[in-house]
């Protein structure tokens, strides 16, 4: 008994003693820039990563780069955590919708738009998310549009040689598919969730409406609108004619591609990276055209979702840009264009699907609490009411503008 | 023999005297590093969290380290808030379901194991541990699977057994719905530990002593509640109060099986309305009022089953 | 009942309740077309083993499985000696202050952790103790002890006194008597206790996220939230693969202790 005792007490301090030796190791080291970038940007472009550390090391001899990668779902409690233990990093990714919050409460440094490539050119809906009281906070780094993938097979069956240039054009070619599937159980010609606000809201936007507006510092809920309400009506039209999805759902339970590789759509609306996982059988037979808006040869106007890349008031601000200066420079921008997004600059567009989305954008409401209204899901739970028919069109958007409004003035 | 019984009292005298000082301080040098340990880290946390409840502390604050006062403003605003007291309402009923099902269940299977083969055991044990051992996050997602309402197995499963038509059925449509199947799955990853802590503490019971007592022409459940519950009575109050408090404060499963996206306040729990109100919103102070309030009511809920463990072990 | 009636419950149950996890298990072996079919095929017919290699040729696969060892096993091994020594003083000694300490060791548990992360981070940065494993370990013996505490001493309760002072009739000091009597007696509890603290240091994720940074440093919880980190298609193969592999060391711990919950360990200790 003694014997055991013995050993193991010897084998935990031997572990104790391992565990302090790698803590011991990571005192903070002077020239070390610590750089938080999303998962994306490791499965993704790990090769543009170490080129603008490559280059930012032979800029500054004797500095390295700690790229932490970190996940969308928990990175903001992460850097919550930072901030108020005084260790934040040098640069930080953030979603553009994130942007805004952040940037009242004072916690990034304002940067010189001037040291940045193509900063004259920024695509506005991206440059915007980066601004707060007229300065510069946070660098576009890249974005992604709604476009919609289809089966060009099936489109080729029932005889539509073209993608379709109009709303109404498109919806009759839903119906031309559903007739062509009948055998096919639970076959959606068009699939999204009912509460998939992001195609909800592009509707709304193309009837000229908007989901807030400000003024004299105030913000209104601006669904309640007669031109939102059109925009809202032809959305609920469209869901019930083209989509056999869920009424309550959103786009990612179940993922939409998942769907599309069972052979259960016709077309699928999402970023344009959906094309990866369409399945081995459909891949050939995979293509992908620009939204139609309901006038006919314009786009309906995408999401453009993106991210900024910010330094945190307590980071090196020098630092800091330049290597931001480096991860988004023309030549960095064109790499990511090549793996399918959209670069920063209207200089640099191309004409993928993706990038043609991108002329006709809109995007969320550039308020401090705009953050609490998509945590709230008041767009969403206004979608599934009117879909499911339990409220009006006109009652659920008034409903739902009350409510932001009052979100967005919170104090 | 009449001068070694007298030389006993004077000779205990001054050993007496060291062993009692032994003795009064033991207990104290026991329970040392515990207190040590815990003090140290929880100390300063828990003062900080007591002061941020009575102040406005937002991401603005967060950042200059330094909050407002503002009096019982946080308190009064949660208590006042409709959607606090549905919401304990709600979780009040939540953990009463959950708690209930799990001490059962719990309880049934250790009582189980108990009567079957070796090799029985031994499976069962083992498919026990590999339930308790799936991650939350892990257990989530496979749940999420089974009941998707597109291509989920027990839709699939339900309709082939003609139980009904469960095609595309939507198992997260309604309030009621969706913290049924949070509840499937936090029971179902609470029974090991509930089974392999009662299972232990029966392999306390003596053998003989259920065995005299059937001899003695008592009926099983007879047993059950004369002899073996006494024995096993710390255990189910330490389970039972343990559970209250987990399934009463629960966050991870409710958030991510109902999903971020569709947690609203129709359907908040005591954790998820917490991080809602309080993280999500970066309204720190809030968020520390409302875990004040949590811990005092989650204390109340708890105590008629913390104060007979307390008393239990009033032995001397 | 017939033992063997039982035995068919046993495995009845088993069978229900392990079904979640074979399916786990089973997705990790399909191929990438067979886990999202709308016909769920329940065993794979054309296992492949490409998920597991990728799970393990994923960056940082076996660095995060030594951090995790350490961090559980210093945890376990702590929290479970010193949670010992404090219930053996709760269950057999009277002193002051005793019902203060009991009630601070149920009332730490009452705390909602998600008001704590904040808090304990800016605590551990000013040591220096964020991203370093050390960090993480105190924080879970933070939570651990109360809960052993608290636990074991449920155990000891039932622990008669005659043993002991028949051990101290043979010449042993109290503690002696204790840890010769108690411990060998305590063992049950002690397993489901060290069980319960293995498991729930091993899956736990928000401190160890908040806390780690390098990802050389991570656990393996925070390894496997990789799988789920993007905003694009999730790996449903890998991650299936990667649980698998976490839950082993669960098991393999649980394998090597669970010979002491037993009966015949105490039958016939206690006689009259």
């Amino acid at each position: 008994m003694n014997k055991r005792v013995f050993v193991a007490v010897l084998a935990a301090a031997s572990l104790v003693a391992a565990a302090t030796a790698s803590a011991g190791v990571q005192k903070a080291q002077a020239n070390k820039l610590t750089v938080w970038l999303q998962v994306d940007a490791q499965t993704g472009w790990p090769d543009l990563v170490a080129a603008a550390n490559q280059q930012f090391q032979k800029d500054h001899p004797g500095w390295t780069v700690d790229v932490q990668y970190q996940n969308w779902s928990d990175h903001l409690q992460k850097f919550d955590a930072t901030l108020a233990g005084g260790n934040a990093p040098d640069v930080i990714e953030m979603g553009n919708t994130e942007m805004t919050k952040y940037m009242a409460a004072g916690a990034f440094a304002p940067l010189n738009k001037s040291l940045f490539d193509n900063s004259a050119n920024w695509l506005s809906g991206l440059a915007k998310s980066g601004m707060y009281g007229g300065k510069t906070y946070g660098v576009p780094y890249y974005a992604g549009s709604r476009v919609a993938t289809y089966r060009t097979d099936l489109f080729t069956k029932v005889g539509i040689k073209n993608p379709p240039t109009s709303m109404t054009q498109l919806i009759a070619d839903a119906k031309k598919l559903a007739a062509a599937q009948k055998s096919n159980k639970g076959f959606s010609p068009v699939y999204f969730g009912g509460e998939d606000w992001y195609v909800a809201m592009a509707f709304v936007y193309d009837y000229g409406g908007a989901i807030a507006r400000t003024h004299a510092g105030k913000w209104y809920g601006a669904l309640d609108s007669p031109q939102a309400i059109k925009g809202l009506t032809a959305y609920k039209n469209f869901f019930l004619a083209t989509s056999k999805a869920s009424k309550t759902n959103d786009s990612t339970n179940p993922n939409p591609y998942d769907v599309y590789a069972q052979g259960k759509a016709g077309v699928i609306v999402g970023p344009s990276w959906y094309t990866c996982c369409v399945g081995a059988k459909f891949k050939s037979t995979t293509g992908q055209f620009v939204l139609p808006s309901h006038i006919k040869g314009k786009p309906l106007p995408g999401f453009l979702g993106g991210s900024d890349l910010a330094v945190p008031l307590t980071g090196n601000v020098a630092m800091g840009s330049d290597w931001i200066k480096d991860f988004t420079d023309t030549q960095s921008e064109r790499g990511l264009q090549a793996k399918g997004n959209i670069p920063n600059a209207t200089n640099l567009l191309g004409a993928s699907i993706n990038e043609q989305a991108a002329a006709r954008s809109w995007f969320v409401p550039s308020a401090k609490h705009w953050v609490d209204v998509e945590n709230g899901n008041i767009l969403k739970n206004m979608l599934g009411q009117i879909l499911t028919g339990k409220l009006t069109v006109k009652q659920a958007a008034t409903d739902a503008s009350d409510n932001i409004t009052s979100v967005l003035n919170e104090a | 023999m009449a001068a070694a019984a007298g030389a006993h009292p004077l000779r205990r005298r001054r050993p007496v005297t060291r062993a009692r000082l032994i003795r009064v301080s033991s207990p104290y040098v026991l329970i040392l590093p515990v207190v040590a340990a815990v003090g140290a880290v929880l100390g300063y946390p828990l003062y900080n969290l007591a002061r941020l409840s009575f102040q406005h502390y937002g991401l603005f604050e967060l950042i200059r380290h330094h909050g407002e006062s503002v009096g019982w403003h946080n308190f009064g605003s949660v208590l006042h808030d409709g959607v606090f007291w549905h919401t304990l309402e709600r979780t009040v009923v939540f953990t009463a379901a959950n708690v209930g099902l799990t001490m059962v269940l719990g309880t049934a299977c250790a009582l189980l194991l108990v009567r079957v083969s070796r090799w029985a055991r031994l499976l069962l044990t083992s498919g026990l541990v590999l339930v308790w051992a799936t991650p939350a996050v892990v257990a989530v997602q496979i749940w999420t699977w089974m009941t998707n309402y597109e291509n989920g197995v027990v839709n699939y499963a339900l309709t082939q057994l003609h139980a009904g038509n469960y095609e595309q059925h939507d198992w997260y449509a309604t309030t009621f719905s969706q913290l049924a199947m949070v509840t499937t799955l936090i029971v179902w990853g609470a029974i090991p530990f509930v089974a392999i802590s009662v299972y232990a503490a029966l392999s306390q019971v003596p053998r003989d002593l259920e065995e005299a007592a059937v001899v003695d022409g008592a009926r099983a459940w007879q047993v059950f509640r004369d002899v073996t519950l006494p024995i096993l009575r710390p255990v189910l109050l330490i389970l039972t109060s343990l559970s209250i408090i987990w399934d009463f404060g629960v966050f991870t499963q409710p958030f991510l099986l109902i999903g971020p996206g569709h947690i609203e306040p129709g359907n908040y729990l005591m954790g998820t309305y917490l991080y809602e109100e309080g993280y999500a919103k970066t309204d720190f102070g809030r968020g520390a009022a409302i875990s004040i309030l949590m811990l005092v009511i989650v204390a109340v809920l708890s105590v008629v089953y913390v104060r007979r463990m307390v008393k239990l072990g009033d032995v001397e | 009942m017939r033992r063997a009636t039982w035995n068919t419950v046993a495995v009845a149950l088993f069978v229900v309740m392990v079904f979640p996890v074979f399916w786990m298990v089973s997705t990790a072996f399909k191929r990438d077309g067979d886990i999202v079919s709308y016909t769920p095929t329940w065993l794979p017919i054309h296992p492949t083993l490409s998920h597991f290699g990728a799970a393990i040729h994923r960056p940082f696969f076996w660095a995060d499985v030594k951090n995790s060892v350490i961090i559980v096993t210093v945890t376990v091994a702590i929290s479970i000696a010193l949670a010992f020594l404090a219930a053996v003083a709760l269950a057999k000694y009277r002193f002051g202050g005793r019902k203060l300490f009991i009630v601070l060791m149920i009332g730490i548990q009452m705390l909602p952790q998600a008001g704590l992360i904040i808090p304990l981070y800016v605590v551990l940065a000013r040591y220096h103790e964020v991203n370093a494993l050390t960090g993480v370990i105190v924080t879970y013996m933070t939570f651990a002890l109360p809960f052993c505490v608290w636990t074991l001493r449920g155990f000891l309760i039932n622990i008669p006194k005659e043993l002991e002072e028949a051990a101290m009739v043979d010449g042993n000091t109290r503690l002696g008597a204790f840890v010769k009597i108690l411990l060998p007696l305590a063992a049950p509890g002690l397993v489901a206790t060290s069980v319960f603290t293995f498991i729930t240091s091993w899956n736990e994720y928000i401190f160890a996220r908040v806390l780690l940074n390098d990802q050389a440093k991570q656990t393996l919880t925070v390894w496997l939230s990789a799988f789920l980190g993007s905003g694009r298609n999730t790996d449903w193969g890998g991650l299936m693969a990667g649980s698998t592999l976490t839950a082993i060391p669960v098991l393999v711990f649980f394998l090597l202790v669970q010979r002491r919950i037993a009966f015949g360990l105490t039958a016939g200790a206690v006689k009259g």
